[in-house]
């Protein structure tokens, strides 16, 4: 397809990308904006590690376009710190061993941040369910299930402290 | 070349000039790609606000075509609903509800669609707009077979209505997959039930999919239920020859015997939790 100009709004700046309008989101992330953490592990949209959010929303960036993202709003993992250092979930998959290689972490995160959002103290059943549209093929997912607690734990921790 | 519509109106304009192929959540479209590049041209639909949401009409409750799953399941509903919002529940995974559409599972019409048993229960009509006109007819009409439908090339889903006569019946979807999550059904079975003030059953629709081509109606066990009292252990009623002419395949997920036994299985738990929430 011919190029066009894509407006394309991703962790808060605005960018005008000369891209076909076939471009996959997940492509022109990676590779016209050089934000490589959200990642490809599949060819079907059944792995996650892709996951961004667009409008707040978890969605696969492997499996839409960049040009219908037109005037909405794309978090990709490079926009979840916090004020320059790592937000809560991140550092608690560190601590927790929640990655081994890490190729899934990105997707995983996104995923975690939106559940949290929505749900601040959500049960281990409804921690699974949430996270079972992503894949992890080494670290298991045990190490996240408690890495999600121990955030959750410390987030109500610092909010009982700030009271 | 590559189109995003902000209006219906547009988009079958577009639709009829370019014969392009259209792009709603994208969640069949792209997999189906595997990893070949998009060609020919795209009517990119998801941009149509208009066709998206649930707006309560006196006679019918109105779908637009592009609304998510995650939005059918997080829309306050009445109870002929259960179903329907249990199977969106199961489709794929929360990044897939958040972004596959009804329309597109419906056009899409794979006779895994778990959308499908559910609305067949209901009742529901699709609404087709093209440039011509409108025009409406009964899912039954038109799922015809396995990813066959009665769309023309032209044509966009619009809407889905669903009959507000048995709003308040009790209604249930379950899924037999080979794990609980983001998986393609072995069997499912959607069931709708309601019952008079005598606790006598006045209507039931009892439905099957992934066994046949298109998702069927058991039509003589409906008949059988009415006038059953609607209590516990109402799925007894239901016997393998209530499945009538369904034609489960052998395939890599089970095999034909499997998918019987298991739709019968599901059948009967259906009814079983409709009895118990009507
Ligand atoms: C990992 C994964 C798991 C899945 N699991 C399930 C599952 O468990 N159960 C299930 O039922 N499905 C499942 N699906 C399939 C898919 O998510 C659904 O069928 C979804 O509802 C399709 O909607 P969409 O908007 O993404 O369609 P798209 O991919 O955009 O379109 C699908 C087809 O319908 C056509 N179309 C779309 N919208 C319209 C319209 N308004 N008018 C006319 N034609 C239209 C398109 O041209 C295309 O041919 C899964 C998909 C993936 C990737
Ligand atoms: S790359 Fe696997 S789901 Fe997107
Ligand atoms: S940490 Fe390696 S795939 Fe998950």
């Amino acid at each position: 397809m011919k190029k066009e100009l894509v407006g394309l709004r991703v962790n808060g700046r605005t960018h005008e990308l000369a891209i076909e309008p076939s471009k996959l989101l997940l492509d022109a992330l990676r590779q016209d904006l050089q934000l490589t953490g959200s990642k490809r592990g599949c060819d079907d949209s059944s792995c996650g590690a892709c996951t961004v959010h667009v409008d707040g929303i978890p969605m696969l960036s492997c499996t839409m376009l960049a040009a219908s993202c037109e005037g909405q709003e794309i978090t990709t993992i490079e926009g979840v710190s916090e004020h320059g250092s790592l937000a809560a979930i991140q550092k608690a998959y560190g601590d927790w061993g929640g990655a081994q290689c890490g190729y899934c972490t990105p997707g995983f995160i996104m995923t975690v941040k939106h559940l949290l959002a929505e749900n601040p103290k959500p049960t281990e059943e409804e921690i699974r369910g949430a996270l079972s549209g992503n894949l992890c093929r080494c670290t298991g997912y045990n190490q996240m299930y408690q890495a999600i607690k121990a955030a959750v734990e410390a987030e109500q921790k610092g909010m009982a402290a700030a009271r | 070349m590559y189109f995003r519509p902000d209006t219906l109106d547009h988009a079958v304009q577009v639709l009829a000039s370019s014969g392009g192929q259209i792009l709603a959540g994208g969640t069949d479209f792209f997999p189906s790609l595997g990893d070949r590049p998009v060609t020919g041209t795209v009517v990119d639909i998801s941009g149509l606000g208009e066709i998206r949401g649930v707006i309560t009409e006196p006679k019918y409750i109105k779908i637009g075509g592009l609304t998510t799953w995650t939005e059918i399941i997080q829309t306050p509903l009445p109870p002929c609903f259960d179903g329907l919002k249990a199977a969106a529940r199961e489709i794929g995974s929360i990044q897939i509800q958040n972004r596959a559409t009804v329309a597109g599972n419906l056009c899409n019409a794979s006779p895994a669609a778990d959308s499908v048993p559910a609305l067949l229960t209901l009742d529901a009509e699709v609404e087709l707009a093209s440039q011509v006109g409108i025009r409406r007819l009964p899912i039954a009409d038109f799922i015809v077979g396995n990813r066959k439908t009665l769309r023309q090339p032209g044509e966009i889903l619009s809407h889905v209505f669903v009959p507000r006569a048995i709003e308040n019946a009790a209604s249930t979807f379950l899924k037999l997959g080979a794990r609980r999550y983001l998986v393609i059904s072995i069997a499912m079975a959607a069931a709708v039930i309601q019952r008079s003030s005598t606790g006598h059953i006045t209507d039931a629709r009892v439905c099957v999919g992934s066994c046949s081509a298109v998702a069927r109606r058991l039509r003589e066990l409906e008949l059988k239920l009415i006038g059953a009292p609607a209590r516990a252990e109402l799925g007894l009623l239901a016997t393998a020859h209530d499945l009538g002419d369904i034609s489960p395949i052998n395939d890599v997920r089970a095999t034909a015997a499997y998918r019987r036994d298991a739709a019968l299985t599901l059948v009967q738990r259906a009814l079983d939790a409709c009895a118990r929430g009507s």
